[in-house]
C-alpha cells in the first residue's frame, strides 16, 4: 500500500531568485527519507510543493506514476507534520485527531474508534479530552503526529518537527517517530537541519544546498564516503588538508601532506603524477604519534576531557587549527604545547578534487 | 483543478465586493468634497474658496487658534501621561487598579461632555465659581475660551498617552533598568538615558494620536471657546449655521482639514517607523514600594490627578439627581431628569443608540476580519488597494464625514440622508481602520501553518477559515468589538451632522439639551452613557483577561 514519489526536474522561483533548481529524487515505497541542508537551502520549499502548499514552476511530482502537479493540497491526500506543530488552540486533542476524518466524511463510529486506535501508537491515550494548552512540547508533537497518520495518507510529511523540543525530549521523540513510522509502514519525507536527527531517523539521506542535491546515500555512506567538500564538512567536522596525489600505479596511491607521505588503495584515478587534492580528515580518523617524526607536525593548544573521548585542538604549521578526537584512556592527556605528529588512517579518510566537488574515492575498495 | 479555481473565485468576489463598497462610502463622499471645492456655482473651475479662507483674518485665525489649542493639550497630555504612566509603573500606590479604571472611563466619554461639565463647576455661574466669589468676594468670569479649551482637552487626552506608555513601560523588561544600574547609572539618570529613550516613540505617536483627535473635535471649543473660534467650529457653522452657509465653501474647508490631518499621519508614520524598539519583557518592572514623604507626594499626585479628571463624571452624575429648572439648580434631589428622558417619546435616543451601536459593530467586526484575512493572507494588488482604502477613514475627521455623507447621499438613487443606515454606515466607516489594524494583529499572531495543517488534512480553504481561522481570531476580535462599541455610542462629530429627530441618539441628545440649556436632562443622559461604558469596560475586562486596554 506504500507509495513511491518521483521528483523530477522540479523547479521553483521566488520572483527572480530560483530556489529549487532541477531537483531529481526517487523516494522508495514505504521508506524514511530526509531531506538535509543548511537552513535556506530549498528542503522546506521542496517539502511544501509535494504537499502542494508551494506551486511548482517547472519539473513533475509524481505518486506512483501519477503527476500530481495540479492537485489541491485537501485532494493530495497526505500529511503534514509541522516545525511549530500547528495544533488548532480552540479544540480538544480528540477533535484536532478526528478533524482530518470529518472532513473525509467518516461514520461517527468509525472516526471514533480511529481515533482511539492512534492515540494508543503514539502514546497519548490518556490525554484525549485534554485541549492543547494543558499538553507539553513533546504531547503536543504526538498530536500533531496522530493528525497527520490517522487519515491514513498516502505520504506524511515532516517540516523540522523536532526544532522547537529541548535536547533530551528531541532524542526520545525521534526515536518515537523512527518506530511510529515503521510501525504504519507510510513513505515518509523529513526535513530538517540536524545532521545528528537525519543520521538516527533515515533510511536514505538527501543532502541538500543552494537548491541543488549533493548526495543521496545511507546515512552511514554520507557520513564515511561524502561525494564533496560540501557534504563531508557538513555531515560531522572535517579537517581539510591541501594535499597531492603523487601517483597511482597498480592500485597504490601514493598521498601526501607537506612532508607527510602515506598509501591509499581506494583511489579512482589512475596515474595522475602530482595532481593537487584536497584531503578531508575526521578527527577520529588521525592516529596521534609522539615517538616518530613521521605524520604532520602540529603543537597541542589545548585539550577537552569528554569522557569516553578525548579532544585535541593542535596547530599545524602554517598556522592551520585542527580538532583530534582519541579515545580516552589511562595515560596522563597530552600536555597543552607539546610538538606532536599526526598520522591518518589512510582506509577511512577522503580525498576531493582540489575544487572540492568530487569525490576521488573508489567505494567498491573496502579497506 | 477546478477546486482551486473555485476557492480563488470566492475570496476574488468577496475583495471586489469589499472594494465597491469602499469606493461608493469612502472615496465617492470624499471626491466629491473635492471636486465641490474647486467648483464654483457658475460650473466654473478656481480656488477661489482656498483664496477667501487664507485672505481674511476671521477665516484663517481659526486655523492658528486650532493649532494654538491643539499644540498646547498635547504638550500638557503628554507630560501628565507620561508621570502618571511612570508613576503607577514604578511606585507602588494603593488602590493603583481602580485609579487605572477611572483613567480609562475619564477618557472613554466624549470631550464636549467633561466641557459642559467644567462649565457647570468653573463657568461664570459655576458651582466652584460661586464659591470662590464668594470667598474671597471677587467677580470670576469663569473659564472659557483657551484655557477653557485647553483644560477639557488635557484632562481628557492625558489618558490616552498614560494608556500607551504604561502599556510601552509593561513591555520593558526591568533587566535593561538592572543593567543601567549595575554599570552606575543613577536613578535619574536611568529614567532619562534608559526609559525616556525607549518609550520616546510610543509616546510620540500617542502625543500625535491626542494631536489629531483634540485638531478635529468641534463639541468641545463650540462649548467652551464661546468667542475663542477653532477651524472645526467654523467648519460646523458654515455647514449647519442659520445664516451664510455655503456648502462649496465647507467643501473647501473640509479638504483644508483633510490635507492637514494627513501630513500628521504621514509625520506619525515616519516617526513610528524611525524610532520603534521591539521589546518583550520576560521580567517587567515591579512597582517598588515608596517610603515616608516620597511615597505620600506620589499619593497625593496620583489621585489629584485622577480625581480632576474623573471630576467631570462625578459632576454630570450628580446633576442628573437634581432638580434642574433650565440651567440653575434648586438644590434638591429627584428623579424627574430620568423620568423626563425615559418617557416613550424620548426612549427612542437610547434604543437608537444601542441599536446603531451594535448594527456598527456586527458590520465592523464581519467587514474588518474579512478585510485584515484578505490582506494578510491573500496579499494581491487588489487587496493591497483595498489595504489601503480602509486606512482613509483613520485621517477623515468624523464632521468631514458627515458634511460629505450629506453631499454624497441626498439624491436618489442613493437617498440615505435622514435614515438610521448612513448613521450606521458613518460609525461602521470611522472604526473600520482601528478594527482592521487589530485584526490584522491578531491575523499576523496566528501561524500560518494552522491553516496549512487543517487544508493538509483534507478541508476546503472557505471551511478552514470559518472553523479554524475565525475561531481562533474570536476572543481578540471580541475585545476589540467592546472597545469599538464604546467608541462608537460616544460618536459625535459625524451623528450631529446627520441626525434628525427619528435617528437621534446619546450623544446628540446631550449636545442638543446642553445647547438648549436643559442641563438635568443632558446630565441624564451623560450618566446612562457612562454607566454603559463602565459596563462595557467591565466585559472588556473579563472577555479579555487583562487590565490593559489599546484604543
Amino acid at each position: 500500500m506504500s507509495v513511491a514519489i518521483s521528483i523530477e526536474n522540479v523547479v521553483k522561483r521566488f520572483g527572480k531568485e530560483t530556489v529549487i533548481n532541477g531537483v531529481s529524487l526517487d523516494i522508495n515505497p514505504g521508506e524514511f527519507f530526509t531531506l538535509l541542508g543548511p537552513s535556506g537551502c530549498g528542503k522546506t520549499t521542496l517539502l511544501r510543493m509535494i504537499i502542494g502548499f508551494n506551486t511548482i514552476d517547472g519539473g513533475h511530482i509524481k505518486i506512483d506514476g501519477k503527476v500530481i502537479n495540479d492537485i489541491p493540497t485537501n485532494k493530495r491526500n497526505m500529511g503534514m507534520v509541522f516545525q511549530n506543530y500547528a495544533i488548532f488552540p480552540h479544540m480538544s486533542v480528540k477533535d484536532n485527531i478526528a478533524f482530518g476524518l470529518k472532513n473525509r466524511k467518516l461514520p461517527k463510529g468509525e472516526i471514533e474508534a480511529r481515533v482511539d486506535e492512534i492515540l494508543k501508537i503514539v502514546k497519548i491515550d490518556q490525554l484525549k479530552n485534554r485541549m492543547p494548552q494543558k499538553l507539553s512540547g513533546g504531547q503536543q508533537q504526538r498530536v500533531a503526529l496522530a493528525r497527520a497518520i490517522v487519515i491514513h495518507p498516502e505520504v506524511l510529511l515532516m517540516d523540522e518537527p523536532l526544532s522547537n523540543l529541548d535536547a533530551k525530549l528531541r532524542t526520545e521523540m525521534r526515536n518515537a517517530i523512527k518506530q511510529i513510522q515503521r510501525q504504519v509502514g507510510i513513505t515518509t519525507v523529513y526535513v530538517t537541519h540536524d545532521q545528528e536527527e537525519a543520521l538516527a531517523v533515515s533510511d536514505r539521506i538527501a543532502v541538500m544546498n543552494a537548491g541543488v542535491i549533493q548526495q543521496v546515500d545511507t546515512p552511514k555512506n554520507i557520513y564515511q564516503r561524502p561525494s564533496n567538500i560540501f557534504v563531508s564538512t557538513f555531515i560531522g567536522l572535517s579537517n581539510i588538508f591541501n594535499g597531492v596525489l603523487e601517483s597511482n600505479n597498480n592500485g597504490i596511491a601514493i598521498v601526501r601532506i607537506g612532508n607527510y607521505r602515506f598509501r591509499m588503495n581506494n583511489i579512482l584515478i589512475d596515474s595522475s603524477p602530482n595532481m593537487p587534492v584536497k584531503v578531508a580528515v575526521r578527527p577520529e580518523e588521525f592516529i596521534i604519534n609522539r615517538e616518530t617524526q613521521e605524520g604532520i607536525p602540529v603543537v597541542v593548544k589545548y585539550s577537552v576531557f569528554l569522557g569516553v573521548s578525548t579532544h585535541y585542538f593542535v596547530e599545524t604549521q602554517e598556522g592551520q587549527e585542527i580538532e583530534v578526537i582519541q579515545n580516552s584512556d589511562l595515560d596522563e592527556l597530552i600536555p597543552n604545547g607539546e610538538k606532536i605528529h599526526l598520522k591518518v588512517q589512510a582506509q577511512k579518510i577522503n580525498v576531493f578534487t582540489d575544487d572540492g566537488s568530487r569525490s576521488l574515492i573508489d567505494r567498491e575498495v573496502r579497506s | 483543478m477546478k477546486g482551486a479555481k473555485k476557492i480563488l473565485n470566492i475570496w476574488q468576489a468577496l475583495a471586489i465586493a469589499i472594494l465597491a463598497l469602499f469606493l461608493l462610502f469612502v472615496v465617492y463622499p470624499l471626491g466629491l468634497i473635492l471636486y465641490k471645492s474647486i467648483i464654483m456655482k457658475d460650473g466654473t473651475v478656481s480656488f477661489a474658496y482656498f483664496v477667501k479662507f487664507f485672505s481674511k483674518k476671521y477665516y484663517w485665525s481659526t486655523l492658528i487658534n486650532s493649532f494654538k489649542v491643539t499644540v498646547a493639550s498635547t504638550l500638557v497630555s503628554a507630560v501628565l501621561g507620561l508621570i502618571i504612566a511612570y508613576l503607577l509603573r514604578s511606585i507602588k500606590i494603593r488602590g493603583s487598579r481602580l485609579l487605572n479604571i477611572l483613567i480609562v472611563i475619564s477618557y472613554l466619554s466624549p470631550p464636549f461632555i467633561g466641557a459642559y461639565a467644567w462649565i457647570q463647576l468653573l463657568g461664570r455661574n459655576g458651582f466652584i465659581t460661586r464659591i470662590l466669589n464668594a470667598l474671597f468676594n471677587v467677580k470670576l468670569g469663569g473659564i472659557y475660551g483657551f484655557s477653557g479649551i485647553v483644560l477639557v482637552f488635557s484632562l481628557q487626552s492625558f489618558p490616552l498617552v498614560y494608556m500607551y506608555v504604561s502599556g510601552a513601560l509593561k513591555n520593558m523588561d526591568n533587566s535593561l533598568n538592572e543593567a543601567a544600574e549595575s554599570l552606575g547609572c543613577s536613578v535619574v539618570q536611568r529614567v532619562w538615558k534608559i526609559i525616556v529613550p525607549l518609550v520616546m516613540p510610543t509616546l510620540l505617536a500617542s502625543a500625535l494620536l491626542v494631536f489629531m483627535r483634540v485638531f478635529s473635535d468641534f463639541g468641545t471649543p463650540m462649548l467652551i471657546g464661546e468667542g475663542y473660534k477653532t477651524f472645526p467650529v467654523l467648519l460646523y457653522s458654515q455647514f449647519m449655521g442659520e445664516v451664510n452657509t455655503d456648502d462649496n465653501y465647507a467643501a473647501a474647508l473640509c479638504v483644508i482639514v483633510i490635507g492637514i490631518t494627513l501630513i500628521l499621519f504621514f509625520i506619525q508614520r515616519y516617526i513610528g517607523f524611525r524610532m520603534s524598539y521591539s521589546m518583550s519583557a520576560m521580567k517587567p518592572m515591579e512597582p517598588d514600594k515608596a517610603k515616608g514623604l516620597k511615597n505620600i507626594l506620589a499619593h497625593i499626585f496620583a489621585y489629584l490627578v485622577v480625581l480632576v479628571a474623573v471630576l467631570p463624571q462625578i459632576t454630570v452624575i450628580v446633576t442628573s439627581f437634581l432638580d434642574t429648572k433650565g440651567a440653575s439648580f434648586a438644590g434638591k434631589f429627584t428623579l424627574e431628569n430620568y423620568k423626563n428622558i425615559l418617557m416613550p417619546k424620548n426612549i427612542s435616543t437610547l434604543t437608537n443608540t444601542y441599536l446603531f451601536g451594535l448594527a456598527a459593530i456586527l458590520l465592523v467586526v464581519v467587514l474588518g476580519v474579512l478585510i485584515s484575512y484578505l490582506t494578510v493572507r491573500k496579499r494581491s494588488i487588489l487587496t493591497a488597494i483595498i489595504d489601503t482604502l480602509t486606512m482613509f477613514p483613520y485621517i477623515i475627521p468624523g464632521s468631514v464625514l458627515g458634511i460629505s455623507f450629506l453631499y454624497a447621499f441626498n439624491k436618489k438613487p442613493l437617498l440615505f440622508s435622514g435614515t438610521a443606515i448612513i448613521i450606521i454606515i458613518a460609525l461602521c466607516i470611522r472604526r473600520m481602520p482601528y478594527t482592521i489594524r487589530s485584526s490584522t494583529a491578531i491575523i499576523g499572531q496566528i501561524s500560518p501553518s494552522v491553516e496549512e495543517a487543517a487544508i493538509s488534512l483534507g478541508s476546503t480553504e472557505t471551511k478552514t477559515f470559518l472553523k479554524i481561522t475565525v475561531p481562533m481570531m474570536m476572543a481578540g476580535v471580541l475585545s476589540g468589538a467592546i472597545m469599538s462599541w464604546i467608541t462608537l455610542i460616544s460618536e459625535l462629530s459625524s451623528s450631529i451632522i446627520l441626525y434628525t429627530s427619528k435617528t437621534q441618539t446619546l450623544t446628540v441628545a446631550i449636545y442638543v439639551e446642553v445647547i438648549r440649556s436643559n442641563f438635568g436632562n443632558a446630565a441624564a443622559y451623560s450618566t446612562i452613557l457612562t454607566v454603559t461604558s463602565i459596563l462595557s469596560l467591565l466585559l472588556f475586562f473579563k472577555v479579555s483577561g487583562s487590565n490593559d486596554i489599546s484604543v
